[in-house]
């Protein structure tokens, strides 16, 4: 199929369709693993944020208008409005510009999501299994458009949406596929993904089946041939590694993000 | 009969399991160094399968949940007239399989059945596989477990039991096992095991609705108190319980289990065990060979991935690795929770007088998810 001819790279899910693809991706996808949509509350998390990742210097109202406009800009145009119908989640990041990608997201970013998660659901745990530390491993994942981002967040406060649409690709198919999508759309990485989490920390909890895996596809590891990523377990969230040997599977997720 | 291994939570060696690894190291290095090199293996992508042995069904009891019944040979000729002419495996398979496994750095067999100590040539099964070479498990509903018989497991190189307790209310479980007295026999075996310096696990099988009782939560205990790790089997619509399918648990039930294993001593075959991610074990963590040497992928599922006697192990396992069912790392149980692939399997082995269905009418390389 030539991509050309869709009016829309993503489906009537929300699902970013896996065309054009030489790296491995589930043509069709059977919507077995899959995220309750989150009741969205602006001001809960634009709170969140704030208390776990520090004031971003940016009014609560303006954080709601901002989010409204993006929405809206992708809604009203016909190659993107059907993204919209899937799994979106407002994120705040604060103005930051860090050396090192992973000391930053070990030191900073996964435990505002702990604390955000301890927070909400006391009675369950964020688990941190990585053990080995990330403090010098990661690096942007070449063609992610996740740059722009880190560019962005350097400039200022980052309001953006979070869509774990690309379902049941392979991380290398991801990246792949990002490419090929309209240039406001970003691969998402390790802070905006967690800031998704911070401002919506059960957003991987599902009591009726079970949630995806979500990559940081962004995100280049040590070693070619894996990643990093959140997953629920039970009613519980962590964070991990694992090798992805550049397979697709069902219950994988990578997420796209777009700034406002 | 259920198998896993005693495995806990992640970062939490006590120093009694590391004491036991250390004995491990002295007397069989070769074993030890095997066991070591798992994790390494999975960051290659390679896998490293418990492989349970199915020589025999022969079993002295008629549990109501047990996955063999319909690979009985008394099951055949009780529903089905019919007697089992397909070929049987001999010392000398187990000795080439164990020969096999050690080339793929495989390093854990299970003895199932069928009742293991029933068997007239456990010794000789346990020797033909090699306990120099590999770490052996037996499983048993412990009713042969004395202390003589653990001894002498141990003597012959057997390193851990894993004992079959489906209620800590005595009369429950017997009722489950249709066998009276078996739950102080299971009390005696556990003793026997301890005191025999047999690693011991205690499996069970949950079913729906199980998890919230204040029996199962007395059954954490228990184990946990003793420092004995608690195995729980989800109860699968295969088997004996095909006719019970109020018993397949739900996912509430799997989620209590999870928040359980954080204060016992208690897990599933999905549970993170030592820094291991496996989610769905089939394949990744375990296969069955059956006693037609035919390769499944877990107790549970009916499918074959070939029989060892027409392609060699490292292929079936390929077989197993790509199929979109069994090879993709997923959080749930396939058998016990995916309601599709349930309803495949029912379909597909429904009617079936000789298990598993063999590889191309069950499990195929051209296996989708969807259609």
């Amino acid at each position: 199929m030539n991509l050309n001819d869709l009016t829309s790279p993503f489906d009537e899910h929300g699902r970013c369709l896996p065309i054009g693809l030489g790296a491995p991706a589930l043509a069709q996808s059977r919507r077995y693993f899959q995220i309750t949509p989150p009741q969205i509350d602006y001001a809960a998390i634009h709170a969140r944020t704030t208390k776990h990742l520090g004031d971003t210097g940016l009014a609560s109202d303006e954080f709601v208008r901002r989010c409204e406009a993006l929405m809206q800009s992708l809604r009203d145009d016909p190659q993107t409005t059907n993204i919209t119908r899937g799994i979106a989640v407002p994120f705040l990041l604060p103005q930051a510009e860090h050396a090192d990608y992973g000391e930053a997201l070990e030191q900073h970013y996964i435990p505002a999501v702990e604390h955000a998660f301890a927070k909400t659901f006391p009675q369950y745990r964020f688990t941190n299994h990585d053990k080995a530390g990330l403090s010098g491993k990661l690096s942007v994942a070449a063609n992610s458009r996740h740059e722009r981002l880190l560019q962005a967040m350097q400039q200022g406060p980052v309001v953006g949406y979070y869509f774990p649409c690309l379902s049941e690709y392979s991380l290398p198919a991801a990246l792949e596929r990002v490419q090929s999508l309209p240039e406001q759309f970003l691969m998402a990485g390790g802070y905006d993904t967690s800031a998704a989490l911070v401002g919506t920390p059960g957003l991987l909890q599902r009591t009726d089946g079970y949630p995806p895996l979500l990559w940081l596809a962004a995100v280049q590891a040590d070693k070619p041939l894996a990643g990093y990523f959140y997953e629920a377990y039970g009613y519980n969230l962590t964070f991990n590694r694992r090798p992805h040997f550049g397979q697709a599977a069902e219950y994988w997720n990578s997420g796209l993000t777009v700034l406002g | 009969m259920t198998t896993m291994t005693n495995e806990t939570q992640p970062n939490k060696l006590t120093p009694e399991e590391q004491a036991k690894r250390e004995g491990l190291r002295v007397r069989k290095p070769y074993v030890a160094a095997k066991l070591a090199a798992i994790s390494e293996m999975e960051e290659r992508g390679e896998i490293s399968p418990i492989i349970r042995l199915e020589k025999s069904y022969l079993c002295n009891f008629q549990c109501t949940h047990c996955s063999a019944e319909y690979y009985m040979d008394r099951h055949q000729k009780k529903v089905f007239k019919i007697e089992d002419a397909r070929r049987k495996i001999d010392l000398d398979d187990i000795r080439e399989l164990s020969r096999q496994a050690d080339e793929l750095g495989l390093a854990r067999f299970v003895i199932t059945g069928g009742e293991p100590l029933v068997m007239k040539d456990f010794d000789a099964v346990v020797e033909a596989i090699d306990p120099d070479k590999h770490y052996i498990i037996t499983d048993t509903n412990g009713w042969f477990l004395d202390l003589a018989t653990a001894k002498h497991l141990k003597s012959i190189g057997v390193e851990k039991v894993q004992l079959s307790l489906d209620s800590m209310i005595e009369a429950e479980h017997d009722a489950f096992r249709n066998k009276p007295g078996s739950y102080k026999k299971v009390m005696r075996a556990i003793e026997a095991s301890v005191e025999a310096g047999l690693n011991l696990l205690l499996s069970t099988v949950l079913v729906k609705g199980r998890a919230k009782s204040s029996e199962f939560l007395e059954m954490c205990k228990f184990a946990t108190e003793r420092n004995i790790g608690l195995y729980v089997s989800y109860a699968k619509p295969t088997g004996s319980c095909t006719d019970h399918p109020e018993f397949v648990i739900e996912k509430e039930d799997a989620d209590i289990l999870r928040e359980l294993e954080k204060d016992y001593n208690v897990f599933t075959h999905m549970t993170p065990s030592y820094g291991s991610f496996k989610g769905c074990i089939t394949v990744k963590g375990i296969i069955t060979v059956t006693s037609t040497f035919e390769v499944t992928p877990c107790p549970y599922i009916d499918f074959s991935l070939g029989n060892l006697r027409e392609t060699p192990l490292k292929e079936v396992l390929a077989r197993g690795m790509r199929n979109p069912w069994l090879g993709p790392y997923r959080p749930d149980c396939i058998i016990g929770e995916d309601p599709q692939f349930i309803k495949l399997h029912t379909e597909k082995t429904k009617g079936v007088t000789q298990l598993p269905v063999p590889w191309g009418q069950g499990f195929s390389d051209s296996d989708t998810l969807i259609g």
